[in-house]
C-alpha cells in the first residue's frame, strides 16, 4: 500500500491521522502485508474448504 | 508488624487462626502503596475508605464464625478494565475516563463475594492494548525489580503490584498475552484459564473471540484460590462454559509423575529467537520437570509467525469494531500507541479476517492433534528479560512473533511461571500450557515446579 493509497483508505474510515503517524503507519505496512499474506496457503484454499464459521442453532 | 510480602495462601491461614486481623492487613498494604506507588504507578485509584469499610466487615464476620474461606479479608486489585459499580473504570484511556459503572463485572462480585478486599483499580495499557504509552491521563505502571523496565502488558498495574506487595493478587485480562507478560516479566505467577471459564461480563473487551479474564499472584497455589473464585457459568456471558467447576486448590497435590510434556522449542529457539538466560532457564525447567516425574519430549507445531498472524488479524479487527466510532470522533483522545495499532485494524479486509478464522480452525486441530498423546506442552513466555521501558516499539507486536497468542487462538489453559532471574536480578519464566479445561492439571504442575525450585522466595529489594 503507498502513502497515496493509505490516505484513501484513512479518508473511507474518517480518520483523522496526523502526517507523522502516517509515515510510521505506512513504514509498517509491508510487515502488516506480510501478516496478512500468511493466512492463505501457498495455491489458496479450495473453494469447497471448510467454512470459517458454521452457525450452530440451537438444537430441538 | 505485617510483612512486606505474604502470599494470599498464608495471609489466609493467618486470618482464619485470627492470628492477622484484614485491618492490619489492609491498613499495611495502604500504607506499602503510600510508600511505594509514587516511583512504581501501580494504581490509578486507590480505594482507601471502602476497603478500610471492606476489612472492618470481614472482621466482623471471622470473629463471628462467618469465615468465608481463602479470599476473605484478602487485599486485592483489578486491572481499571473490570467494571465496578459506583468507581470509575476507565481503560487507563482519556476516552474513559469519566465512565461509572452502575454495576460489578461478573468476576469482581464473585471475588467480593468470597471475601476478597479490593484496594484500588490497576494501570493497563490503554484498552489493554496500547502501551506502554506516556500521553495518557496516567502514567505507565513500572517494574519494581528495575524501575527503569517494563511491566509487560497489558495487565501492567496487576503486574506491578503483586510483585512489590502492594496488593496479593489481582486480575488481569488476556487477548494476547497480557496476563502472562506481566506475569513473566514480574516474576509471578499468572494464568489464562481455558476459554470461557470466566465471565468476561463487565470487562472492557478487546477482542471478543480472543478475550479471557484471570487470575495474577505470586504463586500457583494462590492463582488457584483466584481462579476457583473467579470461574463459573454466567449467561450473559455468550463465551461462557457451563460445566462444574473443580476445587484447583485440592488438585494442587495430585501426582505430576507420568505427565507427558511436549517442549515446543522451536518458538523460542528459531521463530522468536530467545535470549541465552532464557533458554537455559527452561532448559532448566524442563530437566526440573523430567526429575519431577514427567516425560519431556520436543515437538514441532507450525511456526510461530503463522500462529501470530491468525491471532494479531483476529484481534485487530475485533478490536477495531469495538473502538471504530470512538475512533472516528476522538481520535486524538486516544493515546498515540492504541490509536495507530487500531489504523491498522482498519485497513484489514472482511476477507482477510475470515481467511484468519479459517486458519483458526486449522491450528486449533493442529494442537489438538499433538496433544492427542500429551498432557501438558511448554514454551517461552517472552524472549528475554523485561526491556527498558523507553525501548519498546510502537509496532513491536509486528516486528517478532508473540510466543503466547497461539494459546489465545486454541482458548487452551496457559500459565507463565517463573523459571530463574538473570544475573541482574530480573525474572525469567516459561509457559505452562494444558488441554481446554485441564485447568488444574496446569496449575498442578506449575506447583510441583515451584515447590521444587527455590524462585519463589526471592523478591524485588524496594
Amino acid at each position: 500500500m503507498t502513502r497515496a493509497e493509505l490516505d484513501a483508505a484513512l479518508g473511507r474510515l474518517g480518520l483523522d491521522v496526523s502526517e507523522r503517524e502516517r509515515e510510521e503507519v505506512v513504514a509498517v505496512l509491508p510487515l502488516l502485508q506480510q501478516m496478512l499474506d500468511r493466512l492463505r496457503p501457498p495455491g489458496g484454499r479450495d473453494v469447497a474448504a471448510e467454512p470459517a464459521h458454521v452457525v450452530k442453532f440451537p438444537e430441538g | 508488624m505485617v510483612p512486606d510480602y505474604l502470599t494470599i495462601a498464608e495471609a489466609a491461614k493467618l486470618i482464619q487462626q485470627r492470628e492477622l486481623s484484614p485491618v492490619e492487613l489492609v491498613e499495611s498494604r495502604l500504607q506499602r502503596i503510600e510508600k511505594l506507588d509514587g516511583k512504581l504507578h501501580s494504581f490509578i485509584r486507590v480505594l482507601a475508605d471502602t476497603a478500610h469499610a471492606a476489612a472492618r466487615t470481614a472482621e466482623n464476620e471471622i470473629a463471628a464464625g462467618k469465615y468465608r474461606g481463602p479470599l476473605h479479608g484478602i487485599p486485592i486489585g483489578l486491572k481499571d478494565i473490570y467494571e465496578t459499580a459506583g468507581v470509575a473504570t476507565t481503560g487507563h484511556s482519556k476516552v474513559m475516563q469519566d465512565h461509572v459503572p452502575k454495576g460489578d463485572a461478573f468476576s469482581v462480585k464473585k471475588l467480593r463475594d468470597a471475601g476478597a478486599i479490593v484496594m484500588g483499580k490497576l494501570a493497563t495499557h490503554e484498552f489493554a492494548l496500547g502501551g506502554p504509552s506516556f500521553d495518557l491521563p496516567w502514567p505507565p505502571a513500572r517494574n519494581p525489580w528495575e524501575t527503569a523496565r517494563f511491566t509487560g502488558g497489558s495487565s501492567s498495574g496487576t503486574g506491578a503490584s503483586v510483585a512489590a506487595g502492594l496488593v496479593l493478587g489481582g486480575t488481569g485480562s488476556d487477548t494476547g498475552g497480557s496476563i502472562r507478560g506481566p506475569s513473566a516479566f514480574c516474576g509471578l505467577a499468572g494464568i489464562k484459564p481455558t476459554y470461557g471459564l470466566i465471565s468476561r461480563m463487565g470487562i472492557l473487551p478487546l477482542a471478543f473471540s480472543l478475550d479471557h479474564a484471570g487470575p495474577m499472584a505470586w504463586t500457583a497455589e494462590d492463582c488457584a484460590i483466584m481462579l476457583q473464585a473467579m470461574a463459573g457459568h454466567d449467561p450473559a456471558d455468550p463465551g461462557s462454559a457451563n460445566r462444574p467447576i473443580p476445587d484447583y486448590r485440592a488438585a494442587l497435590k495430585g501426582e505430576v509423575k507420568g505427565l507427558r510434556v511436549g517442549l515446543i522449542r522451536h518458538f523460542y529457539e528459531r521463530d522468536n529467537e530467545a535470549n541465552a538466560a532464557t533458554r537455559n532457564a527452561i532448559d532448566a525447567a524442563a530437566k526440573q520437570l523430567a526429575e519431577l516425574g514427567c516425560s519431556v519430549r520436543e515437538i514441532t507445531l507450525s511456526p510461530l509467525p503463522e500462529w501470530s498472524a491468525c491471532g494479531m488479524t483476529i484481534m485487530l479487527c475485533e478490536s477495531y469494531s469495538i473502538h471504530e466510532a470512538n475512533l472516528r470522533r476522538r481520535f486524538t483522545d486516544f493515546g498515540e500507541n492504541f490509536r495507530d495499532r487500531m489504523v491498522l485494524g482498519g485497513l484489514v479486509s472482511g476477507a482477510d479476517y475470515v481467511q484468519a478464522l479459517r486458519r483458526r480452525r486449522e491450528l486449533i486441530a493442529e494442537l489438538d492433534g499433538a496433544m492427542a498423546d500429551l498432557d501438558i506442552v511448554m514454551t517461552a513466555s517472552a524472549p528475554s528479560e523485561a526491556p527498558p521501558i523507553d525501548q519498546v516499539p510502537k509496532f513491536a507486536l509486528f516486528e517478532r512473533p508473540s510466543l503466547t497468542i497461539p494459546f489465545n487462538i486454541t482458548g487452551s489453559p496457559a500459565m507463565s511461571v517463573c523459571c530463574g532471574y538473570t544475573d541482574s536480578g530480573l525474572p525469567l519464566s516459561f509457559q505452562i500450557v494444558g488441554k481446554r479445561f485441564a485447568d488444574a492439571t496446569v496449575l498442578r504442575l506449575a506447583y510441583a515446579y515451584e515447590q521444587a525450585t527455590p524462585w519463589r522466595g526471592r523478591r524485588p529489594n524496594l
